[in-house]
């Protein structure tokens, strides 16, 4: 799972250009959207998409997102048990 | 009349006519400018190449008026102008949907696919809540943006009006001349 998370952060940033974070700037634990990495509804949308191309997960309901997009840890979490890729 | 002047090239940024020293070029001088100049505002990361030279010269341009203090403000307007539109950005959004096999549509390269976000971006980190309006023509026209400006002074709210040409085609070549215009002495 720790491998999982270090990847995820890294597409993470790459995904949504977060100039100047490395992994180990990102929480785990804290909340993505809001507080914590301030991430916008845009971003969200770019992160369902990256969670298809990378681990080919279709959200059928984005709202579902609200939940999985907590943390990257719980989005960690959603990935390992949905993947199919 | 024209309080302020921006005017940014690939290699080149004059503000109020000095030239701002800096050791990048391209798009790596925007960023670098950005840092030195600007640094607050992360969102300028995620923008296309257009935005960013936008966004860039009108914080320019507005440091050099001062006294910033983001207040919503109804009196000022945005009216840009360029030739290339989006260019950059539809291509880029397009190469997301190019192939049925890595067909992945990028919400955040399709955010950028229309000129006028680049007023819109300006206006919302200044909560300008004037006119804003992005035009694309043949080429530079002094003559068309002038009376543009004349049009939107017509609006008896407007007092000032940032102005100009922002133009891009790539990451390497852009061209920004951006005025700040002041209703007063156009009477």
């Amino acid at each position: 799972m720790d491998e999982l998370i270090y990847t995820l952060k890294k597409q993470i940033i790459e995904a949504l250009n977060l100039e100047d974070m490395t992994p180990e700037d990102i929480d785990e634990n804290a909340a993505l959207f809001g507080e914590g990495l301030g991430l916008d509804s845009i971003d969200a949308l770019e992160l369902i998409v990256m969670m298809e191309k990378n681990y080919g997960i279709k959200l059928k309901d984005p709202a579902q997102g609200k939940e999985i997009f907590k943390s990257v840890a719980v989005m960690a979490d959603f990935i390992s048990k949905n993947r199919t890729k | 009349m024209i309080t302020h002047s921006v005017i940014i090239t690939s290699d080149k940024v004059v503000v109020d006519g000095q030239t701002l020293p800096h050791k990048e070029q391209g798009s790596a001088m925007l960023t670098e400018l950005y840092r030195s100049h600007v640094g607050d505002y992360p969102k300028f990361f995620k923008m296309d190449t257009l935005c960013k030279v936008g966004f860039l010269a009108s914080e320019l341009l507005l440091n050099a008026e001062g006294d910033r203090n983001f207040e919503p403000r109804e009196d000022r307007a945005v009216i840009l102008f360029n030739r290339s539109s989006s260019l950059q950005a539809d291509t880029h959004y397009q190469s997301t949907i190019q192939e049925a096999d890595n067909f992945y549509p990028s919400p955040a390269a399709f955010v950028y696919t229309l000129p006028n976000i680049v007023t819109g971006e300006i206006a919302i980190r200044n909560k300008f809540m004037g006119e804003t309006s992005f035009m694309v023509i043949e080429d530079y026209d002094e003559q068309t943006i002038m009376q543009n400006l004349a049009n939107a002074f017509q609006d008896p709210v407007t007092e000032s009006v940032i102005s100009g040409w922002c133009d891009c085609m790539d990451e390497e070549h852009f061209e920004a001349k951006l005025f700040l215009n002041n209703k007063l002495s156009n009477r």
